[in-house]
């Protein structure tokens, strides 16, 4: 196995996102009476477990997101802290709007967590693959992703001391594996290098994180030293760290659950093209709409999006190549 | 009920003053949303000058009422208000639409003290409000030691007062979006007594009658049916607008929305605006309508 950073301890056990977040946001909540749930009627998954902890803080808007987002900036704008958790598509997607103009204009300081992923069952409606490039362009917006349970529960804190707008991505179906050791430093803007390599490094978000990890496995075997990078904070990106790992490795490799179009890859070429043009392969949803698909046996939509182990593998190896080539060329 | 005349007449004076402010507004860019603005003066004058908590030197008073413009095209008269409040020195109204001004085209809570709400995109004022009075609601509660179990809507403390009033004009274009409705049926929900909407009523949107071009009535049954208290008032009756004003005051405690929908003339007063029921005009018709508002409402 490759060595890491001391902060990563890598265990085979589920991790989910939801876990952490419930645990940083009730922390803050029993601290912090500013803070409250604005519901848009989604159940569990949503924010019904607050009821447990604060029933009195539960503002349920029913399914009327536009209202809901507003409303929220209301609440913000007389000092409450409004988070908001639905679906990516529906809390920001449907009220796109009413965001920019009635909480990023002004900076209300309301959260936002928004669901969404490549991968899963309910089919082209739910498997939203637009929420980062769609929302990396609104002014005044910072976006996480966390990548396990340990890195959501210090994403949220972080978002919760935050005073602004910000939105939490959760990636929808969670790999069973935890990777982060729980006394992870976390700042936000700030990206975590996992390890440091030699011939290329990834830049990976969320659960293709874990994904990452299982490929430097198999590009070890191949004999290659390959660096990877957490790139929780989505917005503003780590523009410091990329180029550096990209002057060191000079090939660079981004990995994302969502297309690769406005994405996490588009925004680390957007760096190193002003500031230190590099070999670069994006990995994530070719300019395409998802679908359903089984999770077992096999991942029938990982596979057919090519965002498995060994996909990114062969991925790295492109790059290589192309560095290889390029530097040929340079002499 | 019985004004004091002194009171009436010195509105009305008011109201002339803000529509002549009005006329330097546009008169600086020959340009702006004159039928909505004018439709709206006597709205204006009579909230910032006689009936909402505000005060001009601590513009940020916690305590203050707010004033939702979710029409925020019609910031124009909101700005005549504030000049003639002393918030901004009169020379500002010469800079609206000027980079880096305080007043700028529609309405905006970052660069306006004094503003409570950045709109532009319509429809969502409301909802804006509605987040407001529930934080009152909310707060209320917070302060109260006396309270029981259960959530708090059932812990809502009896008082003569609000901690302070939201307040929402709204157009009637406006009220084609669908999230006006949601807000709607949200104050209803949370029994946001402390929550007024003013409707501006004025019958014209940008392409024409707002009814032809989606018809919103029956309106004062619609708001009655979401459960909201409703009157309709003549909007350019100062009489009546106080009248509305304090019913809906008076009515705080019965867990119910105030709604005023307050028929209007867009344009009003100027013959030239209200002949071509205007929205945003430019150059030749807003030269002819300051003309003639300024022969008409010119100082004495």
């Amino acid at each position: 196995m490759a060595k890491f950073n001391k902060y990563v301890q890598i265990e085979n056990k589920p991790s989910m996102v939801p876990v952490g977040l419930e645990k940083a946001i009730t922390a803050a909540a029993a601290r912090d009476a500013r803070i409250i749930a604005v519901l848009e009627d989604m159940g569990f998954p949503g924010m019904l477990w607050f009821k447990q902890h604060c029933p009195d803080r539960m503002i349920e808007c029913g399914i009327a997101e536009q209202n809901a987002a507003v409303m929220a900036a209301g609440l913000a704008a007389e000092g409450f802290i409004p988070i908001i958790n639905s679906f990516l598509f529906a809390d920001i997607g449907r009220a796109y709007n009413q965001i920019r103009q009635s909480i990023l204009v002004d900076r209300f300081n309301v959260k936002f967590i928004g669901r969404e992923g490549a991968w899963g069952e309910p089919g082209i409606s739910h498997n939203t693959v637009e929420g980062i490039g769609s929302t990396r362009v609104l002014p005044n917006l910072i976006i996480l992703n966390p990548a396990d349970a340990v890195e959501a529960e210090k994403a949220a804190e972080a978002m919760l001391q935050y005073v602004g707008p910000v939105l939490l991505r959760q990636e929808s179906s969670p790999p069973p594996v935890k990777i982060f050791a729980d006394n992870l430093p976390f700042d936000i803007g700030r990206a975590f290098s996992l390890k440091d390599g030699r011939d290329a490094t990834i830049i990976a978000t969320g659960y293709m994180l874990t994904e990452a990890v299982s490929a430097l496995d198999i590009l070890e075997k191949d004999g290659l030293d390959v660096g990877l990078l957490d790139m929780c904070t989505l917005k503003p990106l780590d523009d410091e760290v990329i180029v550096k790992v990209a002057a060191k490795t000079g090939a660079i490799v981004t990995v994302e659950n969502g297309t690769v179009i406005g994405g996490l890859g588009d925004g680390v070429a957007a760096v190193l093209a002003e500031n230190l043009p590099t070999p670069m392969v994006k990995i994530g949803i070719e300019d395409e709409f998802s679908q359903s698909g089984k999770m077992s046996p096999k991942d029938e939509l990982k596979e057919h999006f090519g965002l498995r182990p060994e996909d990114i593998a062969v991925s790295v190896k492109e790059c290589i190549a192309k560095k290889v080539k390029l530097n040929k060329k340079r002499k | 009920m019985a004004h004091d005349e002194k009171l009436v007449k010195g509105l009305e004076k008011k109201a002339d003053q803000i529509r002549r402010d009005c006329f330097d507004i546009f008169g600086s860019t020959q340009m702006g949303h004159a039928g909505g603005t004018m439709s709206i003066i006597e709205l204006i004058t009579a909230l910032y000058f006689h009936h909402m908590k505000f005060d001009p030197n601590n513009v940020d008073w916690p305590e203050r009422d707010r004033l939702v413009l979710s029409k925020a095209h019609c910031c124009e008269a909101i700005y005549a208000a504030l000049v003639e409040l002393g918030v901004y020195p009169r020379k500002t109204l010469g800079t609206y639409y000027c980079f880096g001004s305080p007043f700028q085209g529609h309405a905006d809570r970052w660069c306006t003290p004094g503003i409570d709400y950045s709109g532009g995109s319509l429809g969502q004022g409301l909802s804006f409000a509605v987040g407001m009075a529930l934080a009152e609601k909310m707060k209320s509660v917070v302060k109260d030691i006396n309270v029981g179990q259960g959530g708090f809507l059932q812990r809502y403390v009896v008082r003569f007062d609000p901690l302070y009033r939201s307040f929402c004009i709204l157009g009637d274009g406006e009220c084609h979006e669908g999230m006006v409705w949601e807000a709607a049926m949200f104050a209803a929900k949370y029994k946001l007594d402390n929550l007024i909407a003013i409707i501006d009523y004025n019958k014209f949107s940008l392409d024409g009658p707002t009814n032809e071009i989606m018809n919103v009535e029956p309106l004062a049954e619609k708001w009655k049916s979401f459960g909201w208290w409703v009157t309709e008032i003549d909007g350019h009756d100062i009489r009546q607008i106080l009248d509305a004003l304090e019913l809906a005051n008076k009515l705080y405690g019965d867990y119910r929305p105030k709604c005023i929908i307050a028929h209007t003339i867009k344009g009003h007063g100027i013959p030239a605006w209200e002949r071509e029921h205007i929205h945003l005009g430019r150059g030749d018709v807003i030269v002819r309508g300051i003309k003639e508002g300024r022969e008409k409402y010119g100082e004495v």
